[in-house]
């Protein structure tokens, strides 16, 4: 029996292939990066976990000055997650066809597939890694339950997405373009003290957070801020900058990969 | 029905762009198998990536109305670092089939066992090819793209990939490429060539194989000559010997050829007819005078001339063969056969097998005969006389060349060198060609390691046989060649006395 041909699909069975286009290209993903050996998929979470404590551990034991009245821990927890969230997501998508290109060859998978797969991965990742840090220091009282969990899901989701559009635009750059790589290493490090993880931008002169506050992921830390502290933060955010600007990024983003994949040769 | 309209692509390069598909156009329907022939960077996998799917044509369109596979037994969609059994389940979820009956099938035809639970890198190549064959198999598509594979793993594996790609999926279309015409021949329905960014189509495979032939150039046989880029690069006669096997496989006339060759042996190898063994000996031939010095086809030609029962001139071969370089214990049992049929005794007619010594010490082989011979005696053309006394009775190139020497064709040749006025002479134009490879050979082998412009410098000075005799003399450049010098030199003080 040959493999059936469905001429003219219905939207419900083109996502029924995505979604199993997608679910394998993420467990393919995550096998080759995390194997079977020892705890294999908990590393999914548990590397950047390692991260976000070292870090905690390292603010709280320098006493780092922040400027608000949120305890250390809470502020290293959230801060540094959300680097974890935006900065990965560019690292796993440049390049990322060079070493899969040939997957092409799947009829339904496709360029941006590809891309999606190693997003997915991050995003769980980090996520799993924020959540589960979140629920031992709440449980063991380091830190206080969220005040708005839905404030909280929604930074974090402007984060994600602002580093998955980033993620694709730059990854289907670097194809034909190997500056792209050697500029994104410096530029992410340059960007961590500037993406509000480190500080709070009500601590800031005026002149300096209105400056600050073009960033967007700044925002998107701001608002997670709000969610898991309430007033006390005193939060600065604004959805109208950071939303359109993630569309447009976006759009941006969907842009290149429609140039890539015109262009990729498979070897 | 795959359908291309009007395909073009156009690859950008820093050279500007290059248009590999011209236009392609044609319908591929259900149980058609289309082959395809063209010599090597005519664009055959960029038109199978674009048939797959895997790539977009820069203009035109292709239709797939039935599902295609990607190129088969092609090894690169592996995640390496993966395990075998893990891509198979990658493949399995890609297009939503039962793994653990994809697996078995997997299991039982790769014949991989405990290897399907191993990371693919560490796999040999051989197995990779298994794998990916097999893997191949799991997907019943409409249309298989088939890319060269004749290459895939040894016979048996080859008989079982046949079984079931041409046996058990007889009914499915394809698209095949391949190097080897008898194989495009046997599995396809129709036929096309692939040249310069055009595809021209035949539905009869020996019009189409003839064309194929002219095109690549060996259908004139005169005009077999081997690659330029090969000869510009020979410096020495071990570059002759390394790069002739390498340099020869790799180039579409030498292929075609021995490909048909091998073809009319196996036919003779049944029919026994004394016209295909001729026939045989003669494609072997053609080849090896693109690439006298390719060591490996050397003893297969004298198997081709021993089944027509000339004994001397398989002798001929086989000691070439081993003089070249093939492992003496390729040759040995040949030779000796050939030597007892002869009525001798092998013990007093050894092998002499290639050593890594200096150039007049190395062992000589019919191309080196024949290239003496044009120096010292004025042709090319040995006798198989003469030809089989040197090689049995000599063991280095300095004792032959010594042994031309002192025998008297040699005067009328250092006459014409030295004696006699210029314009007396006529040209012997009769073998001007394009290109005399001979002279290429005579450089690498006698001028060695001159660079590019000496190389080009003295070309013009060698143009018939004993400017060349007159060169090596009067440059000095036997040096090494103490046998022949002392021959040399005793016959100019007889010359000088007389």
């Amino acid at each position: 029996m040959a493999l059936p041909v469905n001429e003219n699909p219905s939207l419900l069975d083109s996502l029924r292939v995505q979604r199993r286009v997608l679910g394998a290209l993420f467990l393919r993903e995550a096998l080759t990066r995390y194997g079977r050996h020892n705890i294999g998929f908990l590393w999914l979470f548990v590397e950047p976990m390692i991260f976000t404590l070292g870090v905690t551990a390292l603010w709280t034991a320098t006493k780092t000055v922040h400027g608000s009245g949120v305890p250390i821990v809470a502020f290293a927890l959230t801060g540094y997650s959300s680097v974890l969230l935006w900065r990965n997501m560019p690292g796993r998508c440049i390049g990322a066809m060079l070493s899969n290109v040939s997957l092409l060859y799947h009829r339904n998978i496709k360029v941006l597939d590809i891309f999606v797969a190693r997003l997915m991965l991050e995003f769980g990742g980090a996520t799993i890694s924020f959540f589960v840090l979140s629920l031992v220091f709440i449980s063991i009282g380091w830190v206080d339950p969220p005040e708005d969990i839905l404030e909280v899901a929604g930074g974090w989701l402007i984060i994600a997405w602002f580093g998955s559009a980033l993620a694709i635009w730059l990854g289907a750059m670097s194809h034909e373009n190997e500056l792209v790589d050697k500029i994104w290493h410096p530029f992410s490090y340059l960007l961590f003290p500037l993406s509000g993880a480190a500080f709070m931008v009500d601590a800031l002169p005026h002149a300096a957070q209105s400056v600050i506050l073009y960033i967007p992921i700044v925002h998107g830390v701001e608002m997670v801020r709000e969610g898991y502290f309430g007033a006390r933060a005193r939060a600065h955010f604004d959805l109208s900058y950071v939303l359109p600007f993630c569309m447009v990024l976006s759009v941006l983003a969907m842009l290149e990969v429609r140039k890539l994949a015109a262009r990729v040769v498979p070897e | 029905m795959i359908r291309l309209n009007d395909v073009k692509k156009v690859y950008p390069t820093r050279f500007g762009d290059r248009m590999v598909l011209d236009g392609i156009s044609f319908d591929l329907a259900k149980g058609e198998r289309l082959g395809i022939l063209g010599r090597n960077g005519a664009g055959k996998s960029t038109m199978v990536r674009l048939i797959s799917g895997a790539e977009r044509p820069t203009s035109g369109t292709v239709e797939r109305h039935m599902s295609v596979s990607w190129p088969l037994a092609f090894g690169g969609a592996f995640q390496a670092f993966l395990t075998g059994r893990d891509n198979i389940r990658f493949i399995s979820r890609i297009y939503s089939q039962d793994f653990h009956r994809n697996l078995a099938f997997v299991e039982e035809f790769s014949e991989l066992g405990q290897y399907l639970g191993e990371p693919v890198r560490t796999y040999s190549s051989g197995m990779r090819a298994r794998l990916a064959f097999a893997l191949s198999m799991i997907i019943e598509f409409d249309c298989f793209l088939i890319d060269e594979i004749a290459a895939v793993g040894d016979a048996r594996f080859h008989d079982r990939c046949n079984f079931e790609l041409f046996e058990k999926r007889g009914d499915r279309a394809m698209v095949i490429i391949s190097h080897d015409p008898g194989h495009i021949r046997d599995h396809c329905s129709r036929w096309a060539i692939l040249n310069n960014g055009k595809l021209t189509e035949f539905n009869d495979f020996d019009v189409a194989y003839s064309a194929y032939k002219e095109m690549i150039g060996i259908a004139d046989r005169s005009i077999a000559a081997a690659d330029e880029s090969f000869l510009d690069s020979v410096r020495n006669r071990l570059h002759l010997l390394e790069f002739s096997y390498r340099k020869a496989v790799a180039d579409d006339r030498f292929r075609a050829l021995v490909i048909e060759a091998e073809f009319i042996r196996s036919r003779a190898g049944w029919t026994r007819a004394q016209a295909d063994w001729a026939a045989a000996e003669r494609s072997y031939a053609t080849a090896l005078s693109m690439y006298p010095f390719e060591r490996s086809y050397w003893s297969v030609l004298g198997h081709t001339i021993k089944e027509q029962g000339d004994l001397a001139g398989a002798e001929i071969c086989y000691r070439t063969a081993a003089a070249l370089g093939q492992p003496t214990q390729d040759v040995a049992v040949h030779l000796e056969f050939v030597v007892e049929q002869q009525g001798l005794d092998p013990q007093n007619y050894p092998l002499r097998a290639f050593s890594r010594t200096t150039l007049p010490k190395q062992v000589p082989g019919k191309p080196d005969l024949e290239l003496l011979s044009y120096v010292f005696w004025g042709s090319s053309s040995i006798d198989d006389i003469d030809c089989l006394s040197l090689l049995r009775g000599k063991s280095s190139l300095d004792e032959v060349a010594q042994t031309m020497v002192l025998d008297e064709r040699f005067l009328r040749q250092y006459d014409k060198a030295f004696n006699l006025e210029l314009d007396e002479l006529t040209d012997s134009a009769s073998e001007q060609g394009d290109r005399d490879q001979r002279l290429d050979f005579i450089l690498a082998v006698f001028f060695t390691d001159l660079s590019g412009p000496v190389r080009e410098s003295l070309r013009p000075k060698l143009g018939r046989s004993f400017d060349v005799l007159r060169e090596i003399i009067e440059r000095d450049i036997l040096s090494g060649w103490e046998l022949t010098r002392a021959a040399i030199d005793s016959v100019r003080n007889e010359q000088s006395r007389g």
